[in-house]
């Protein structure tokens, strides 16, 4: 049986395991919130964005663009997978299920070359060291996204993209879907691809734009928007999931350890009144003898 | 002690439980531990008791404590020295055999063993010379005791554990490994507990050929019964009668015995009662102030020489799992190996239930058993100290906070404490599954291939009750 001072010294371990735990959930859920706002004002413009980009795509040839061509090894070929984790722990399986699922990818497309981007101090120090090239680190993120931050995690992507080191660029993250709820999302960047386009323009397939200046100098900067826009949202939601995986692990944790203070607590009063108990009866009984 | 030329007698004066007064004339008082036989006739019942000695009260009185239930006796009865202590019979007509703490037969009353010789109980241990220094492991083939407290050939064994955790268990398996195929004689002891457990171990005995009660020349073994159902006085001599019956084949025959004692606790308790019944102060936890030294007395005389040894075996009981209580701890600086049994493996489902990280062997030093099992326990005993150090971390915060590396600790850590596990002989009917004797070499082969990471890829549940690593991989692919 532990002697009571070491009951006294767990039970005062586990409380201030706690504290930490009880901050760090509050701190979490002030800052959701505005994480949160952050998502619900970047989804309309990514979303319409995407529609734009479909609409064009299906207009024009794949081929006006480098950054809409469709090679044949966009399958098969090369791969730069940009991989969005957090800086920080304490949230639960929110890195570990990137993680896996990236994992999972990479066991099931072992004849290709897949290179890394890695987003988050997580990605880098899980994933870093598995002997696969990792094209870039983009570690510390700042407190609030910008698309500053796109930009750059998007830079590498295109660059390779083009210079046709890789045949296609995918980024993983956490979806934010609830407070509760997490998922992990895996969409291809580059390529861009035609989405649905017949269903979406089904109402305007006839019309035609006219470009100014040329369509060419229009697609340079409004298509490398488009894939910029795609990450900060990536990053975005990916920002406001940590948050919200963050409060709820560590409300469990509180939970658990309270749970487990009740249980120490209660071993600690058995063996505290064990011992005085048996000193009472030593007491007694050794007075009885004389 | 047989000088004594004229027969002394004395006169039952006072009764209380198993406690007798008796008083002697003047001059005729029977030395301390001397038997003395009580008999006399009441109402058509006849009284044949034997006492011992424990205090001379003065007044010509002696206080005894009883071997036998004192139903029947009356002030007035008959006592006669016996002139020396109880003794037992001793010589190889004990093997097969079931004795009591008088040394008169158990499994057939009307056929009492009839040796050359008669040891008194009461001995002396062992001079620090006769003592012998040989150190060598001894295999029980159950994986966790091999790897982690390798017990000592003709060393001294604890085997601790709180109410039903399996030490009986245990004890049985070893028997069943070690007994049954051990070339020299076994003695057990069975120190107040079930009888049920001690009539199961003699047709056990019977079955496997152990014993034949009616040909001593093809038995290897010899019981020595004191069960619950005995008086105090019965159950705190039976240990040093059982003893007395290893060491002659010890000292007598120089051979290579086995001791398996179960319950030395009883033993303490039994100590326990009678002190109170002689009216001493109790001491700590309401032992006896006697513990150390009754506890010293018994330990002593259970040891090597260099003629012959005794390996032995003691299960004991550890009252409310508290190892601090004075009856485990005592007996624990005797011991060159202890198992300790512990609750909470129980009930996980890990059996043998034994505490990996708590028990403990003196000859797990590379020097006695050489480098590699040194290394191998070494890991498994690391990785399974991290699991637990992670184990708050883990029931706070979730295993997923936890590194790779730790994540990968903890894997290896629950296969390890699962391949811990291992099936028994003795225990076919509860398990359904067949026994296993795991070999010194597989055991530290299958713990290196874990801590190694060569199985990293196979599921946990694959390690459980099995015996070599081999049997694993058959079962993990079974499973598939």
């Amino acid at each position: 049986m532990p002697s009571l001072i070491d009951m006294r010294r767990r039970i005062r371990a586990v409380k201030s395991t706690q504290q930490i735990t009880k901050a760090l959930k509050m701190v979490a859920a002030s800052k959701l919130r505005r994480a949160q706002e952050r998502v619900i004002a970047t989804r309309p413009f990514a979303i319409q964005a995407k529609r734009v980009l479909a609409s064009i795509s299906s207009r024009v040839e794949t081929t006006t663009h480098p950054l809409l061509e469709q090679r044949p090894g966009a399958a098969t070929g090369n791969t730069l997978i940009i991989v969005v984790t957090s800086d920080r722990g304490l949230c639960g399986s929110f890195n570990t299920n990137i993680i896996k699922a990236v994992s999972a990818f990479l066991r099931a497309n072992k004849g290709r070359t897949m290179s890394l981007g890695l987003v988050g101090r997580k990605s880098r120090d899980l994933l870093g060291r598995r002997g696969f090239p990792v094209r870039f680190e983009y570690v510390n993120l700042p407190k609030v996204i910008t698309s500053a931050d796109a930009e750059a995690v998007a830079a590498a992507g295109i660059e390779d993209f083009l210079s046709g080191k890789v045949d296609s660029v995918h980024i993983v993250y956490n979806e934010f879907k609830s407070v509760m709820t997490q998922k992990v999302v895996m969409e291809q960047l580059l390529p861009m691809a035609p989405i649905d386009a017949a269903a979406e323009n089904a109402s305007d397939a006839q019309t035609e734009y006219l470009y100014e200046p040329s369509a060419e100098r229009i697609f340079d900067i409004l298509l490398k928007r488009l894939v910029e826009a795609q990450v900060l949202r990536a990053l975005v939601e990916s920002n406001a999931a940590f948050y919200a995986a963050q409060m709820t692990a560590m409300d469990s944790a509180t939970r658990n350890s309270s749970e487990m203070l009740a249980n120490l607590t209660l071993v600690m009063n058995k063996i505290r009144q064990a011992a005085i108990t048996r000193e009472i009866i030593e007491v007694v009984s050794g007075a009885q003898a004389l | 002690m047989t000088v004594a030329t004229a027969v002394k007698t004395g006169k039952v004066v006072q009764i209380i439980g198993p406690v007798v007064d008796i008083e002697f004339a003047d001059g005729q008082l029977p030395a301390i531990y001397n038997a003395v036989r009580v008999t006399g006739d009441a109402g058509g019942q006849k009284v044949d008791l034997i006492v011992e000695v424990e205090q001379h009260l003065g007044e010509n009185r002696v206080r005894t404590v009883a071997m036998k239930p004192t139903d029947g006796l009356q002030r007035g009865m008959t006592a006669t020295d016996e002139g020396g202590p109880i003794s037992m019979p001793v010589g190889p007509e004990t093997l097969g055999r079931v004795l009591n703490v008088l040394g008169e037969p158990v499994d057939f009353p009307d056929q009492p063993v009839l040796t050359k010789q008669r040891w008194p109980i009461h001995r002396k241990a062992p001079t620090l010379e006769e003592q012998s220094t040989e150190l060598k492991m001894f295999e029980t083939g159950i994986k966790v005791i091999d790897l982690l407290e390798p017990y000592v050939q003709g060393g001294k064994i604890g085997l601790f554990g709180g109410a039903g955790v399996g030490k009986t268990v245990i004890i049985m398996e070893l028997i069943n490994n070690i007994a049954m195929k051990h070339g020299g004689v076994s003695v057990f002891a069975g120190v107040g507990e079930r009888t049920r457990e001690g009539n199961d171990l003699w047709l056990e005995f019977q079955e496997s050929g152990v014993i034949d009660p009616h040909d001593p020349s093809k038995s290897r073994a010899a019981l020595v019964y004191g069960q619950m159902t005995e008086p105090p006085g019965a159950r705190l001599r039976v240990a040093l009668s059982g003893l007395t019956v290893a060491e002659y084949f010890r000292d007598a025959e120089s051979k290579d015995v086995l001791l398996f004692i179960d319950n030395i606790f009883r033993f303490t308790q039994a100590g326990s009662e009678v002190s109170a019944l002689l009216g001493r102060m109790p001491s700590a936890v309401g032992y006896q102030p006697t513990l150390l030294s009754e506890m010293g007395e018994l330990q002593e005389r259970i040891t090597s020489t260099r003629k012959g040894s005794i390996t032995s075996v003691q299960a004991i009981y550890v009252p409310a799992d508290d190892y601090t209580d004075p009856a485990p701890a005592t007996t624990f600086a005797h011991l060159d190996a202890t198992t300790n049994l512990s609750r909470a493996i129980a009930e996980l489902g890990i059996y043998p239930a034994v505490d990996p990280l708590a028990s403990t062997s003196r000859i797990l030093d590379p020097r006695v058993i050489g480098d590699e099992h040194y290394n191998v326990a070494r890991s498994v005993k690391m990785l399974l100290q991290r699991y637990k150090d992670l184990q708050d971390i883990i029931a706070i915060l979730g295993i997923d906070e936890l590194s790779e590396d730790d994540k990968l600790t903890v894997s290896r850590a629950r296969k390890i404490q699962k391949f811990l596990s291992q099936p028994f002989f003795v225990a076919e009917q509860f398990t359904g599954l067949k026994g296993k004797y795991v070999s010194i070499g597989d055991t530290i082969k299958g713990f290196k291939e874990i801590v190694d990471g060569k199985h990293d890829e196979i599921p946990e549940q694959a390690f459980y009750l099995v015996g070599t690593i081999e049997e694993v991989l058959e079962k993990a692919k079974a499973q598939k």
